[in-house]
């Protein structure tokens, strides 16, 4: 039997490899590996710890069952995030809906608030040291209603393209542009607010 | 600017557009300042965005949050074992399960038909009528004691 050291030393695709045989050592290794980035990307989408926690722990069993379909086209921690997302679209789709929306969050989902906030003309994030930028960009994103963080996420730090994520949304590809479009000046005038803040 | 172009113009900027439709926003873009200051404004968000991801550790500790996933795979696998210990589960769960949903829903439409045919009253579909139409009451509630009391009036 390996020692916990031996699995710290293997590369990832290897303690795949050991897990679809039932290394569930080596599983664990894996988990340790990755837990931070999926706990993080699962918070991103959820805004909440316990939610984040139970959602990530989920993405770990479902992908332990789904080890053999793995076959290593993109990297693990792709096909993991993958898992994750899902989930969180999932627990997204299901939680409630509130039953009336406010005048703010209707203009919000007919996307025509937008055009009438000013342009950010001068960047607020220049001169912020990584740690400050990632700070206030987190903060400005937890404003945000989950419908336009996720599309956010999904194009951003996901990299997927408009079509990808009206499917995994299950929405129009302009509802998508119009979210995404909203989400982004929304974010450029909570920065720049967040700025102004900091200099009174 | 019109929504239309605005919207255009993000598909532009991340790559979304092809051919005329590209050509035809860097027009707009060339002649137009407020849509020039609109890309400015995108690409550095979009840009803080990609450098701007925080780094979140999970407040767990490696042991606690791992024994919580080992427990969950091992309880479906035990569940699963089970299943492939005892095949004929796996049958009844499979088809007889839903087979026999099926035939109480079915019951449970036809019944009500059945009856009706042989023209006997069903008394869930049957209108009941109140001889005593003139009847009023005053019903009081005490939390505190527990107790219903109904003051039925027939004058």
């Amino acid at each position: 039997m390996p020692q916990k050291d031996d699995y710290a030393a293997r590369d990832d695709d290897s303690l795949v490899r050991a897990a679809k045989q039932g290394d569930m050592a080596a599983f664990e290794e894996l988990v340790a590996r990755h837990r931070d980035k999926l706990y993080a990307r699962a918070f991103s989408m959820v805004r909440n710890e316990e939610e984040a926690i139970d959602l990530s722990q989920e993405a770990w069993v479902k992908a332990w069952q789904k080890l053999g379909q793995f076959k290593g086209g993109s990297s693990f921690l792709t096909w993991m995030t993958r898992i994750v997302i899902n989930l969180c679209l999932d627990h997204l789709r299901k939680q409630k809906h509130p039953v009336s929306l406010s005048i703010e969050q209707l203009d919000e989902e007919t996307g025509g608030v937008e055009r009438q906030m000013p342009i950010v003309t001068i960047d607020p994030t220049e001169g912020l040291t990584q740690e400050e930028l990632r700070r206030r960009i987190d903060d400005a994103m937890g404003k945000l209603t989950h419908a336009h963080r996720t599309v956010l996420v999904l194009h951003e730090f996901e990299g997927l393209e408009y079509k990808e994520i009206a499917k995994r949304m299950g929405c129009s590809i302009g509802t998508v542009m119009s979210r995404l479009f909203y989400a982004r000046r929304r974010l450029a005038a909570l920065l720049a607010d967040l700025q102004q803040e900091r200099q009174q | 600017m019109k929504q239309e172009d605005v919207i255009k113009i993000q598909a532009w900027l991340d790559g979304e557009l092809a051919g005329s439709e590209a050509e035809s926003v860097e027009r707009l873009i060339a002649q137009d300042a407020d849509a020039r200051a609109l890309v400015a404004e995108l690409r550095w968000t979009k840009s803080a965005l990609v450098r701007g991801e925080l780094e979140r550790p999970v407040p767990e500790s490696r042991e606690f949050y791992w024994s919580k996933i080992e427990r969950a795979i091992r309880a479906t696998e035990t569940a699963r074992q089970a299943v492939l210990d005892r095949p004929w589960v796996g049958l009844v769960l499979r088809w007889f399960a839903p087979a026999g949903i099926v035939a109480a829903l079915a019951l449970f439409l036809v019944l009500p038909i059945l009856r009706q045919s042989r023209q006997q009253p069903w008394v869930a579909g049957a209108e009941i009528e109140s001889p005593l139409s003139d009847v009023g009451s005053i019903t009081f509630r005490s939390e505190a004691e527990g107790m219903t009391v109904v003051w039925v009036n027939t004058h």
